[in-house]
C-alpha cells in the first residue's frame, strides 16, 4: 500500500509539473521584411528555424516573409510596416530606417558577424542558352544591339550592386576615368527596355516573359534560374563584380512592442549557424562560415570582386548620394 | 551533239537564264534570315511593351497604397490618405438673406405708436462660413467654422470629437449644445430661413465637453455635457468677454433621442423622440442706474420674433426713474439670474416620404431676482415656455429627412432639364413669458400706487410682451444639393409689451408681418 502511495505521488508529481510546461508553449508570430530574391531562402529556412526553436523552447514560431525592391521595403518600414526582423540587399537601406525612423540603433551593423551579413553574393550575367549575342563580360552588354535586363536601382538592392559593378569594371577599364565611367552606364541603360523594380521581377522579365540577351542577375538568381529552367540558360561570370554583402537586424522598437526581441535575435543568429549556412548554400548564397565555405567552394565560380569600401564606392552613404540619390549619376544618364 | 549542248549551255550561262535559279534561292535566303531577325525583333518589341505594361500597373498598384486621394466634389474638397485614416475637408456655407415688413410692420424699438421705430426692410450677408473638417488617425474628427456673416467674425465651432467606439466619444471645444432638436439641426438643413420662438429658450453653442454615443443598434442616441453655460438662445460668443464664462458656475447638460423603428420599415420607422434637459446655478448681478445691463451682466435673455427678429421681451435692463410720481423707489435696480436655471424639452421628428413633422416644447425655470428698493430684494422662479409644430412636404417626391433633400433631378439651365426638389413648409410657435415677471400687475386704481406696485415688476409689461404666437408657411427651391432658395411669410401677433403717449394704458404690441427670402450655398 506504501509503494502504490509512494508511485501515485511521483505520478501526480510529474503531471503537476508536466501540465504548466505544456500549456504554456506559446505561439508567435514574426514579419521579415526581405528583398525580392530571398522567397525560396527563407521559406526553407524559415521551416528549419521553425524546427529549431520548438525543439529548444517548446514555442511555436511562424515566420511570415514580405519580399520586394530592398529599397522599396526599407521604405515600407520607415513608414510603419511592422517587421521584427529585415533582411535586406544592402546596408544603405537598413542605414535609413535608422536615419529616419530611429526603430534600430545606429550601430546596428556591429550586433551580428560579418557587419551583419551572414552570407554573401555577387553578379554574374544570364544568357539564354548558346550564348548567341556571345557576351563574355561588361564590354559585350554596352554593345548596340544587346538588349539587357536589369531592375531600377531607385527601388531595387540587386540593381544598384548591378550598376556599382559595372562602374567599378569601366573604372579598372580607364584608370579611374569617372568621366567614362558615366559613358559606359549610360550605354548600359540604354541597353535596357524595362526597368522591373526588384531583381526578382527581373529575372520574370528575363526568364519567364522571354524578354532580353542577358539578365544581370544576383548569383543565386541565375543559379535558381538555371536549376528550375534546365537546359534554357548559361551564366557568364564577368572578370570582376562587386561583392554584395546583404545584412540583416532586429528592428527594435518593433520587436520591443510585439515582445519577440528574444525569438527574433535566434532567428537572425541561426542564419550564422551550421544548418543557417547550409541552407544558404544550398539556395546558393554564399556561406561566410568557413567549414560550410569550403564545402560548397565548387558550386561558386571565382570572381574577382570588388567591395563597397573601395576608393571606387566610397562606402554606401557616398555611392547612394553619387550615384542613386535625386539628381544622382543615374537620374542624369537615364531618360524615362 | 555533246558540242551543241556545250555551246548552248555557255550561251544559256553566258545570259544569266541558267544562273537565276541558284541567285534566287541565295536572295530567298537572304530574305529569310532578314525576315527571321525582324519577327524576332519585333517579338522582342511586342513583349517588352507587354512587361512594359506589367511593371506600370504593378507600380500602381503599389502607389495606390499610398498615394493620397484627392476630391473635389458637390460634397466639397479634400484630400484623404490612401489608408483612409488621416483626412482633411474644406467646406463652405454661404447664405444671403433679404428681410420685409409689409406696410412696415415691424417694430425695432420703442413701445408706443408715436414713439416706435419701425424695423428696416435689409439685405444681409447672414452666414459666410468656410468650413474645415476632418479626421485623424481614423477617429479624431475636428471642425472649425469661423463666420465672417453679419460683417462679424465669429467662431462658431471649434471642437475635437474623439470616435473611440460608436458608444463612446467625446467631444470637446465650441459645439452645439446636445438640447434643442431644431437648434441642433444644421444651420443650412432648416426649413425656415429663421428658427422659431422656442430657439430664443434654447442654449445655442457654447463652451465645454460632451460624452456621447449611440446604442442599441444606433436606435438610441445619448449626450451628457459639461458646459461654461450661455443664456436662453445665446452662444458663448454673446458675452461681452467673447467665448469666455462670466461667471464660476457651469451647466449639466444631458439628451437621449431614440428612433426605435429605423430599421423596420413600415409607418413608423421614420419617427424619432427625445428629451434634453439641462440644470446650471446662473447667477449674474443687476445695475442700479439707467444704464443697461448687458446680458454678461444679468445672466438673462431677451426674446425675438421669429423671422422678424424684432425683440419683443426683455427683462427691465435699467433701474426704473425713482421718483414716486414716476412708479420708482430709490435704489431699485435691473432684473438679474440669480440661482438655478432648469431648462427641459420634449421633442420629436417624424417623417414619411415626402411628409415631414419636427415638434418641441421647451421650458426654463429660472430663479431671478431684482432689488426694488433700498435694501429690498425681491426673487421668483420664473418658468417661461415655448413650443413650436413644424411640417414639410417635399412635392417632387424626394424622401423628407432631418437634413436637406437631394434633388431627384437637379435642376439645370444649360440642359433645361430636371425642376429640383420644391417643398411646402409650414408652422406654428408660441413663447409665453411666465406671469410672475410681470406681477405685481397694478391692480390699484390709484394711478401713482398702481404705478408703484408696477415698478417692482421684473419685466416692463408695458414694453414687454408677454405672449408671442407665429404662424408661418413658405417654400424652398432645392436647385441641387448645394443651392437653394427660400421664400418664407410669417405672422406674429402680441399679448401685451405696447403702451400709450401717458404710458399707463397696458396694450398689445403691433402684429408683425415678416417676409424672408433666402439663398444659400453650401458643400
Amino acid at each position: 500500500m506504501k509503494n502504490l502511495y509512494k508511485t501515485l505521488s511521483v505520478v501526480v508529481a510529474a503531471l503537476a509539473l508536466a501540465a504548466p510546461l505544456q500549456s504554456s508553449a506559446a505561439d508567435i508570430n514574426l514579419l521579415n521584411v526581405s528583398y525580392d530574391p530571398t522567397r525560396e531562402l527563407y521559406q526553407d529556412y524559415n521551416a528549419a528555424f521553425a524546427k529549431y526553436w520548438k525543439a529548444k523552447s517548446g514555442d511555436n514560431v511562424t515566420v511570415k516573409a514580405s519580399h520586394g525592391g530592398s529599397g522599396k521595403q526599407g521604405r515600407a518600414v520607415i513608414d510603419g510596416l511592422e517587421a521584427d526582423v529585415v533582411t535586406l540587399a544592402l546596408a544603405y537601406d537598413i542605414d535609413a530606417i535608422y536615419d529616419r525612423a530611429k526603430l534600430i540603433p545606429k550601430d546596428w551593423q556591429k550586433r551580428l558577424p560579418n557587419n551583419s551579413s551572414p552570407y554573401t553574393s555577387t553578379i554574374v550575367f544570364l544568357v539564354r542558352k548558346g550564348n548567341p549575342k556571345h557576351i563574355k563580360d561588361w564590354d559585350d552588354v554596352v554593345k548596340p544591339g544587346v538588349s539587357v535586363i536589369t531592375p531600377n536601382p531607385k527601388t531595387s538592392g540587386g540593381a544598384r550592386w548591378n550598376y556599382l559593378a559595372a562602374w567599378a569594371y569601366s573604372l579598372k577599364q580607364t584608370n579611374n576615368d569617372e568621366a567614362k565611367a558615366k559613358e559606359f552606364v549610360a550605354k548600359l541603360y540604354k541597353n535596357v527596355p524595362v526597368l522591373d523594380s526588384g531583381a526578382r521581377g527581373a529575372t520574370t522579365t528575363f526568364v519567364e516573359r522571354g524578354i532580353g540577351d542577358v539578365l544581370l542577375a544576383w548569383e543565386n538568381e541565375a543559379f535558381l534560374a538555371l536549376k528550375e529552367t534546365p537546359g534554357k540558360f548559361e551564366i557568364v561570370v564577368p572578370t570582376l563584380s562587386v561583392l554584395a554583402e546583404p545584412p540583416v537586424t532586429i528592428v527594435d522598437k518593433v520587436v520591443d512592442k510585439h515582445k519577440t526581441r528574444a525569438v527574433a535575435t535566434a532567428y537572425l543568429e541561426y542564419l550564422y549557424s551550421e544548418e543557417g549556412q547550409e541552407i544558404a548554400a544550398k539556395n546558393f548564397y554564399r556561406p561566410t562560415l568557413e567549414s560550410v565555405a569550403k564545402k560548397y567552394e565548387p558550386q561558386f565560380p571565382k570572381v574577382n570582386l570588388v567591395k563597397i569600401d573601395d576608393p571606387a564606392f566610397g562606402g554606401w552613404a557616398k555611392a547612394q548620394k553619387t550615384h542613386f540619390a535625386d539628381g544622382g549619376v543615374f537620374d542624369q544618364i537615364y531618360a524615362k | 551533239m555533246q558540242y551543241k549542248r556545250k555551246i548552248i549551255a555557255s550561251l544559256l550561262i553566258g545570259s544569266g537564264i541558267i544562273s537565276a535559279p541558284l541567285v534566287a534561292s541565295a536572295n530567298d535566303s537572304t530574305e529569310l534570315e532578314e525576315l527571321r531577325a525582324l519577327v524576332q525583333e519585333l517579338d522582342q518589341k511586342v513583349r517588352v511593351l507587354a512587361r512594359q505594361n506589367e511593371v506600370n500597373a504593378e507600380d500602381a498598384a503599389a502607389a495606390k497604397a499610398t498615394t493620397p486621394i484627392v476630391n473635389a466634389s458637390q460634397n466639397g474638397f479634400g484630400l484623404k490618405s490612401a489608408d483612409g485614416q488621416h483626412e482633411i475637408k474644406l467646406r463652405g456655407a454661404i447664405q444671403t438673406d433679404a428681410r420685409f415688413f409689409p406696410g412696415g410692420d415691424g417694430v425695432a424699438s420703442g413701445n408706443t405708436n408715436a414713439g416706435k421705430v419701425t424695423a428696416a426692410d435689409t439685405a444681409l450677408l447672414k452666414q459666410f462660413r468656410p468650413i474645415l473638417q476632418g479626421t485623424l488617425w481614423g477617429k479624431y474628427d475636428f471642425l472649425l467654422t469661423p463666420d465672417f456673416g453679419n460683417s462679424k467674425v465669429v467662431v462658431q465651432d471649434a471642437y475635437v470629437d474623439a470616435k473611440f467606439n460608436p458608444w463612446f466619444q467625446v467631444k470637446a471645444g465650441k459645439q452645439k449644445t446636445p438640447f434643442g432638436i431644431e437648434r441642433l439641426q444644421g444651420d443650412a438643413d432648416g426649413k425656415f430661413t429663421e428658427r422659431a420662438l422656442p430657439n430664443d429658450l434654447v442654449p445655442n453653442r457654447d463652451i465645454g465637453v460632451q460624452f456621447h454615443g449611440q446604442v442599441a443598434d444606433s436606435r438610441l442616441e445619448y449626450a451628457l455635457g459639461y458646459f461654461n453655460g450661455v443664456i436662453d438662445g445665446g452662444s458663448s460668443d454673446s458675452y461681452t468677454n467673447v467665448d469666455t464664462d462670466n461667471n464660476r458656475d457651469k451647466d449639466f447638460v444631458a439628451r437621449v433621442f431614440a428612433t426605435p423603428f429605423k430599421n423596420d420599415p413600415g409607418f413608423l420607422q421614420g419617427l424619432g423622440f427625445g428629451f434634453g434637459a439641462t440644470y446650471g446655478d446662473q447667477r449674474g448681478s443687476a445695475v442700479t442706474s439707467t444704464t443697461a445691463a448687458t446680458a454678461s451682466q444679468s445672466n438673462l435673455p431677451g426674446f425675438k420674433s421669429g423671422l422678424g427678429q424684432q425683440t419683443f421681451f426683455t427683462y427691465r435692463t435699467t433701474a426704473v426713474a425713482t421718483t414716486v410720481a414716476a412708479g420708482g423707489l430709490a435704489g431699485n435696480g435691473s432684473t438679474y439670474a440669480d440661482g438655478q436655471r432648469y431648462r427641459w424639452s420634449p421633442q420629436f421628428n417624424y417623417y414619411n416620404g415626402p411628409f415631414g413633422l419636427l415638434g418641441e416644447y421647451v421650458r426654463v425655470s429660472q430663479d431671478v431676482s431684482r432689488q426694488t428698493a433700498t435694501g429690498v430684494t425681491r426673487s421668483d422662479k420664473l418658468n417661461n415656455d415655448s413650443w413650436q409644430i413644424v411640417a414639410s412636404w417635399l412635392l417632387t417626391g424626394e424622401d423628407a429627412s432631418y437634413t436637406n433633400p437631394n434633388p431627384k433631378q437637379p435642376f439645370d439651365l444649360d440642359k433645361g432639364t430636371g425642376w429640383g426638389a420644391w417643398e411646402l413648409v409650414a408652422r406654428y410657435s408660441e413663447l409665453s413669458v411666465d406671469d410672475k415677471a410681470f406681477n405685481p400687475f397694478g391692480a390699484a386704481t390709484n394711478p401713482t400706487l398702481k404705478a408703484q406696485a408696477q415698478a417692482r415688476s421684473y419685466a416692463d409689461p408695458r414694453s414687454a410682451a408677454r405672449k408671442a404666437s407665429a404662424w408661418a408657411t413658405g417654400i424652398n427651391w432645392y436647385l441641387n444639393r448645394n443651392l437653394k432658395i427660400a421664400l418664407d411669410y410669417e405672422r406674429t401677433s402680441f399679448d401685451g409689451g405696447w403702451t400709450d403717449t401717458a404710458g399707463t394704458a397696458y396694450l398689445d404690441r403691433p402684429t408683425e408681418n415678416a417676409v424672408t427670402t433666402r439663398l444659400q450655398i453650401g458643400f
